[in-house]
C-alpha cells in the first residue's frame, strides 16, 4: 500500500559520531506519507539519534536528509522552517514549565504560524478533546501526571499542523500504567493517516500498529521490513537475539 | 547601658554625619547594582556567545575580577589608572566627582563579573529538554530564549542576584579608604573626633544591617510575587 504514496523524507548516506564515537554509519533510507514507522533495537544502537538527526536537533556528520524536497543538512537551509513541519514527542516529555497547557498548545501556532489567539485556542479546544484532557487546558505541567504530559505534548505538536510526526521513546518514562493511555493516542494518530516515526522499546505497538520497522544496531540498519513480517520471520541473528530478549 | 547610652548621644551630635554617609553608601550601592546588572547581563552574554574571542574575553574577565581583591581592584583603578595618563574628571558641582566615580567603577565591575555568573548558571540550569522542544517546534534561537529559557531562569537567578545586592552594599564599605564619604568612612570620623570607637562601630554595624535586612526582605517579596500562580 505505501509503495505509491510519496516520499515525505528521504535520507541518504547518514552518519553521525559523537568525536570517536561512530553512532551512525551510512544510513539510506525513506519515509512515504502515511507510513507509521517503528525504530527498535538495542540501547546504544542508534536509534534516538538517528531521530534528532531528522530535525536536526542533531547535526549529521555526513550525508542528506531530504524534507519536502530539500536537502535540509544544507547550510542554506532554514532550518527552524523546516521544523515547523515536523512534530517531535520526546520521553521526558518537555512541556514549557513556565507556561499552563493552553499556552503550551497554542504559543508556537500564535508566534510562528501569527494564527489569531482565538484561532489558536479554538484548535486547542478541538485537539485536547481527542486525548480527554479538555478539563486540564489551565493545569501546570507541574500539576499533571506523566501520561497527561505525554498527552499535552502529542497535541502541542499537532498544533503546528506537521506532516510528519517523531516520537522519541514517547512511553519510556511512565509508570506502567499510563504507558497505555500514551499509546492509545498515537494508535488514535495512526489511523488518521498522520506519518509517524517512532523509536519504542513497546513491540506490541510497533507489531500491531506501525506498517514497517527498522531494527538500528550498531549504527546500521539491521533489518527494514513490513511490521507483520519482520515479527513473524526475523532473519539478521542480531534481531532474532534482541527479539528473544524483549518478547 | 552607659554603652547604649553613649551610642544614644553619638548618634544625636553627629546625626547629619552618619546620614550623609548612609545616603552615600546607598548612591553607590544603587550605581554598583544597576551598572553591574546591565554589564553582568551583556558579559553573560558574551561568555555564552558562539563567537570564540568574545566567550575567551568573558571568561577571562569573569575570573580575574572574581580572582583578585576588590580592594585591589579599586586602588588599581583609583590610583594606578591616573597613573597612565586615565583620569576621572571632576564635576564641579558635585564635590570628589573623581573619586565617588572611580569607587562606582571598580565596584560595578566587580559586581559584573559575579552577576554575569549567576546569569549563566541560571541559564543553564534550565533543563536542555525545554530549548529543544522549543526548537522542534520551529522556534528560532531568541525566541526559545524570551519565551521559554529565561521566563525560567530568572526564577534560579533572582534569589542568587538578590545575594549579590546584599552583598553590594556590605561590599561598598571598602570605598573608605580612597575617601568616599560613605557610612564607613564618616564612622571612622566620628571615632577620631571622640575616641568612642566601639560605639561608633557599633553603630555603623546596626546601620548597615538595617539597609541589608530591608533590602533582603523586599527581594523576598518580589520573589514571591513572581512565583504567584505556580505550582
Amino acid at each position: 500500500m505505501a509503495e505509491n504514496k510519496e516520499t515525505i523524507i528521504q535520507v541518504n548516506h547518514l552518519s553521525k559520531s559523537f568525536g570517536d564515537l561512530k553512532v551512525l554509519n551510512d544510513i539510506s533510507t525513506e519515509f512515504k506519507a502515511q507510513e507509521v514507522v517503528s525504530i527498535i533495537g538495542p540501547s546504544g544502537g542508534g536509534k534516538s539519534t538517528f531521530l534528532r538527526c531528522l530535525n536536526l536537533l542533531e547535526i549529521p556528520t555526513a550525508g542528506e536528509i531530504f524534507f519536502d524536497g530539500v536537502d535540509i543538512c544544507s547550510k542554506k537551509v532554514d532550518v527552524d522552517l523546516h521544523r515547523q513541519k515536523m512534530g517531535m514527542v520526546f520521553q521526558q516529555f518537555n512541556l514549557f514549565e513556565n507556561m499552563n497547557v493552553m499556552k503550551n498548545l497554542t504559543i508556537a501556532p500564535m508566534k510562528i504560524l501569527k494564527i489569531s489567539k482565538e484561532e489558536a485556542e479554538a484548535r486547542a479546544h478541538a485537539l485536547i478533546k481527542r486525548v480527554g484532557l479538555a478539563d486540564k487546558l489551565t493545569s501546570y505541567p507541574s500539576q499533571l501526571s506523566g501520561g497527561q504530559k505525554q498527552r499535552i505534548a502529542i497535541v502541542r505538536a499537532l498544533m503546528m499542523n506537521p506532516a510528519v510526526m517523531l516520537f522519541d521513546e514517547p512511553t519510556s518514562a511512565l509508570d506502567p500504567e499510563m504507558v497505555g493511555e500514551v499509546l492509545g493516542v498515537m494508535r488514535d494518530l495512526a489511523e488518521t493517516g498522520m506519518t509517524m516515526i517512532v523509536v519504542t522499546h513497546e513491540m506490541r505497538f510497533a507489531r500491531e500498529v506501525s506498517t514497517r520497522t527498522l531494527f538500528l544496531d550498531g549504527g546500521t540498519i539491521g533489518e527494514d521490513k513490513p511490521s507483520k513480517e519482520l515479527f513473524a520471520h526475523p532473519e539478521n541473528p542480531r534481531l532474532v537475539s534482541f527479539l528473544e530478549k524483549v518478547l | 547601658m552607659e554603652f547604649l547610652t553613649t551610642m544614644w548621644n553619638l548618634v544625636t551630635k553627629y546625626s547629619g554625619f552618619f546620614l550623609e554617609g548612609v545616603g552615600n553608601t546607598l548612591i553607590l550601592s544603587f550605581f554598583t547594582v544597576l551598572l553591574g546588572t546591565i554589564l553582568g547581563t551583556l558579559m553573560a552574554t558574551a561568555r555564552m556567545s558562539k563567537i570564540a574571542p568574545l566567550r575567551w574575553f568573558a571568561a577571562a574577565y569573569i575570573e580575574f575580577f572574581r580572582g583578585t581583591p576588590l580592594m585591589v581592584q579599586l586602588m588599581f583603578i583609583f590610583y594606578g589608572l591616573p597613573m597612565i595618563g586615565i583620569t576621572f574628571p571632576d564635576v564641579s558641582f558635585i564635590p570628589n566627582f573623581d573619586r565617588f566615580a572611580a569607587g562606582v567603577v571598580a565596584m560595578s565591575l566587580n559586581s559584573c563579573a559575579y552577576v554575569a555568573e549567576i546569569i549563566r548558571s541560571g541559564i543553564q540550569a534550565v533543563d536542555k529538554g525545554q530549548t529543544e522542544a522549543a526548537r522542534s517546534l520551529g522556534f528560532h534561537e531568541g525566541q526559545t530564549m524570551r519565551l521559554v529559557v529565561l521566563p525560567q531562569a530568572i526564577r534560579n537567578i533572582l534569589p542568587a542576584l538578590g545575594n549579590e545586592f546584599v552583598t553590594d552594599i556590605k561590599e561598598s564599605s571598602i570605598v573608605s579608604v580612597i575617601g568616599i564619604a560613605d557610612l564607613m568612612y564618616r564612622s571612622k570620623g566620628v571615632i577620631a573626633k571622640t575616641y568612642n570607637s566601639l560605639e561608633c562601630l557599633a553603630i555603623a554595624a546596626i546601620i548597615y544591617f538595617v539597609m541589608t535586612f530591608v533590602s533582603s526582605r523586599l527581594i523576598a517579596l518580589l520573589e514571591r510575587k513572581m512565583s504567584r500562580g505556580r505550582k
